[in-house]
């Protein structure tokens, strides 16, 4: 039997064809209808002009793209000869703005779509207040992140050589009160408990937070160790908090970017990838694996790649973010060089690659520069990963973790638990 | 209220990255707003039908938001081409707004295609065949991403039946009729023809040699900012133009220039007027605009 389903609200939407065999899903074909174009309209721009086109490819993870296409221009210009060494304050200032919009996706996940959906599963009308907690809290961690970027969607701060802002302490102070105020909401409304307990791994099972609603409406679906995959995580991006690295037949092992191979798909508009013809996981859970996160880790080992560990990666890296932002703003020194290129070459010829983690997981860009111009460029996103149909010998990420759903509202949430966005798939 | 008194709101998406949609998100009083009209569908919001009900049915609707770029055929949604649903909803709706640039003019994903791309009723700042038959409520809200107070502003003023004049180009003038460079922090180096020493710092101007599009771009993001605190050139990046029917232009890092002087003037500003003022500008030196504003100890 098959059900055809229109998933929306999802940064776009997609269509999953379920195939179901006695009663179960048997296996899912994912349409993503739309392509935008956006490497094609990169193509004879000025080298700089994707530090401003790539972030429009999506309206929630722009800011990753931008870190991504500085990356990869400052690694062409370093296979050019033109070495940058970036000022600590530069990092930190990039990976504070990066973890900022890493966690107001994650706020928006659990606040505007698990708790909702995990209502709707169990028949309960979901709560006023969770869009109004969404509400709050991603404008507050937005609104810090902005102090330095400029804005949030949409903006251009990180340049070749650093950032283009040059922070006062007085600004350094603004942002620090506004992830207090984060940090407060999530001990006081989220997790229950306050932020050190947590870290200190304190019992939730008191907890009346919102998280404790989360576990209960899972485990009244009885979903929490179905929705396994392949056990197989990669993870591309360079950061202080997490490591590059790919995870399989519980080893960790070093990466080869030679190794990634985009493939175009027949009925969908969104190309599929595979590292060494195999099928990866990216996101919080591989990432949380590569970093050996012991919370997570010790989780793992009993239930595998479950619906109920991907949704406590998640969460467990949004607590992270917020205290590893509180750190990068505390060593902030505004003395510091914001950037270190006094000026950018002109008509050079390079290739450079930029990694880095997003919300979802490993986000790629690749630029060619010929004469100063792009003469090609390449996205890949996380979404392309986890939600590759497969390859002739195994199912792709989200395909094989829906496969045994009994219905096809389950499997529904249980694709929503990989936070898929639309709009980058099918840049 | 009744339900069934308050406005009904329709957003529909085209061809976008959701920017509009996570820019409004941003509205401090977002659900306030939200919560003064019945919500027939929006990207976010639960609403009371579903998109194959909105593109198979014939809802009533009162005001349409519309975002992104819309593609003359093949960019289908729920089984339907997404312009003719907007089209039918347009001719109910009492109020279009054009949510962002692409909505607007085309914007980004016009640049994939220019003969098959455009925004709903302008191909950049020419007007397309869906103007004439919208023009009389058309409320043009261009910027990547449209501000999130330019949206919540218009929404206010048409439910409490307030005047919003526009432009030409149908854009809201209490907004559009500054430019991007009002309330500038770094207006003063402006003023004395004073480049920054490169990008990262927060002395000297951006328009002469850095890309900046702020004297010439109209928008009031530096009079309202963005997320309450913060603007493009207040973090050092140079305004691109992005609620201007142009946008994107080409080499965005840099100002075009004739004879060494930028080659667009600021709004409405007579080139021999800006060459006069800046030639007595330049001719001083100011020592205070030429150092740090702050020193910090070692």
């Amino acid at each position: 039997m098959k059900i055809k389903q229109l998933i929306e609200k999802i940064e776009g939407e997609a269509e999953l064809e379920f195939d179901f065999q006695n009663g179960l899903v048997n296996d899912v074909n994912i349409i993503f209808p739309l392509y935008r174009g956006i490497e094609d309209i990169l193509r004879d721009r000025e080298a700089r002009d994707a530090l401003v086109i790539a972030p429009r490819v999506c309206g929630i993870c722009n800011h990753a793209h931008l870190i991504a296409g500085v990356r990869a221009i400052e690694d062409g210009l370093k296979k050019a000869g033109i070495n940058i060494n970036l000022t600590s304050k530069a990092i930190s200032l990039r990976e504070f703005t990066l973890s900022c919009e890493i966690i107001q996706s994650h706020i928006k996940w659990i606040y505007l779509v698990a708790l909702p959906q995990l209502s709707i599963l169990n028949r309960i009308k979901p709560l006023d207040s969770y869009l109004a907690k969404a509400s709050w809290s991603s404008n507050t961690v937005v609104k810090a992140m902005s102090i330095f970027s400029g804005q949030w969607p949409h903006n251009s701060y990180a340049i070749p050589g650093g950032v283009s802002c040059d922070p006062t302490y007085e600004e350094i102070i603004h942002a620090e009160t506004l992830l207090d105020e984060t940090i407060r909401f999530m001990e006081q409304e989220f997790l229950g408990i306050n932020i050190e307990a947590y870290m200190k791994n304190q019992e939730l099972s008191e907890s009346k937070g919102d998280i404790a609603t989360i576990w209960n409406l899972i485990n009244k679906q009885n979903i929490q160790s179905k929705g396994k995959s392949h056990n197989r995580f990669i993870a591309f991006g360079e950061h202080e908090i997490f490591k590059a690295g790919e995870y399989s037949q519980n080893r960790t092992n070093e990466i080869d970017t030679s190794l990634v191979k985009e493939h175009e798909q027949p009925n969908s508009k969104a190309k599929s990838v595979t590292y060494n013809s195999l099928c990866y996981e990216v996101g919080p859970l591989a990432r949380a694996m590569l970093a050996k996160n012991n919370r997570i880790m010790s989780l793992y080992n009993i239930h595998k790649d479950s619906n109920l560990i991907r949704i406590y990666a998640r969460i467990d890296e949004m607590i992270n973010l917020l205290l590893y932002a509180k750190k990068l703003l505390a060593n902030l020194h505004p003395k510091e060089l914001s950037c270190t290129l006094s000026k950018f070459p002109k008509g050079f010829s390079t290739k450079g690659i930029g990694a880095v983690e997003a919300a979802r997981g490993s986000l790629i860009h690749e630029t060619v520069i010929r004469d100063g111009k792009i003469e090609n460029y390449t996205i890949i996103t996380p979404t392309q990963w986890n939600l590759s149909p497969g390859t002739s010998k195994e199912s792709g990420i989200a395909i094989e973790a829906m496969k045994g759903s009994s219905s096809a509202e389950e499997a529904s949430f249980v694709f929503r638990i990989f936070d898929i966005c639309s709009a980058c798939t099918t840049h | 209220m009744s339900k069934s008194s308050k406005p009904k709101l329709l957003w529909l998406q085209s061809i976008t990255c959701n920017g509009n949609t996570q820019s409004f998100f941003t509205l401090p009083d977002f659900i306030v707003l939200m919560n003064k009209f019945e919500i027939i569908y929006h990207p976010i919001l639960n609403s009371g039908y579903t998109l194959a009900d909105v593109t198979n049915k014939d809802l009533k609707c009162d005001i349409l938001i519309l975002e992104g770029s819309f593609k003359q055929d093949g960019m289908k949604k729920a089984g339907q081409e997404i312009l003719a649903t907007a089209q039918k909803y347009a001719k109910k709706a009492k109020h279009i707004i054009t949510a962002g640039s692409c909505a607007t003019f085309g914007g980004i994903f016009r640049q994939y295609d220019k003969n098959s791309i455009s925004g709903f009723c302008f191909n950049d700042d020419m007007i397309n065949e869906n103007y004439n038959l919208f023009r009389k409520k058309l409320i043009s809200i261009p910027g990547c991403p449209a501000h999130p107070r330019w949206i919540g502003s218009v929404l206010s003023m048409i439910l409490t039946h307030r005047a919003i004049p526009l432009d030409d180009l149908h854009r809201p003038l209490e907004i559009y009729g500054y430019n991007a460079h009002s309330g500038c922090p770094r207006s003063e180096y402006f003023e004395w023809k004073i480049d920054s020493k490169n990008y990262g710092y927060k002395e000297g101007c951006l328009f002469y040699e850095y890309g900046c599009q702020a004297p010439y771009t109209h928008a009031n993001c530096n009079k309202i900012l963005w997320n309450e605190v913060s603007s493009k050139t207040r973090a050092g990046t140079p305004c691109f133009g992005c609620t201007e029917p142009s946008f994107p232009k080409k080499d965005l890092w840099h100002t075009p220039s004739l004879m060494g002087i930028p080659a667009s003037m600021p709004v409405g500003i007579p080139r021999r007027a800006y060459l006069t003022l800046a030639g007595i500008a330049k001719s001083f030196s100011i020592k205070r605009l030429n150092e740090p504003i702050i020193k910090y100890k070692k």
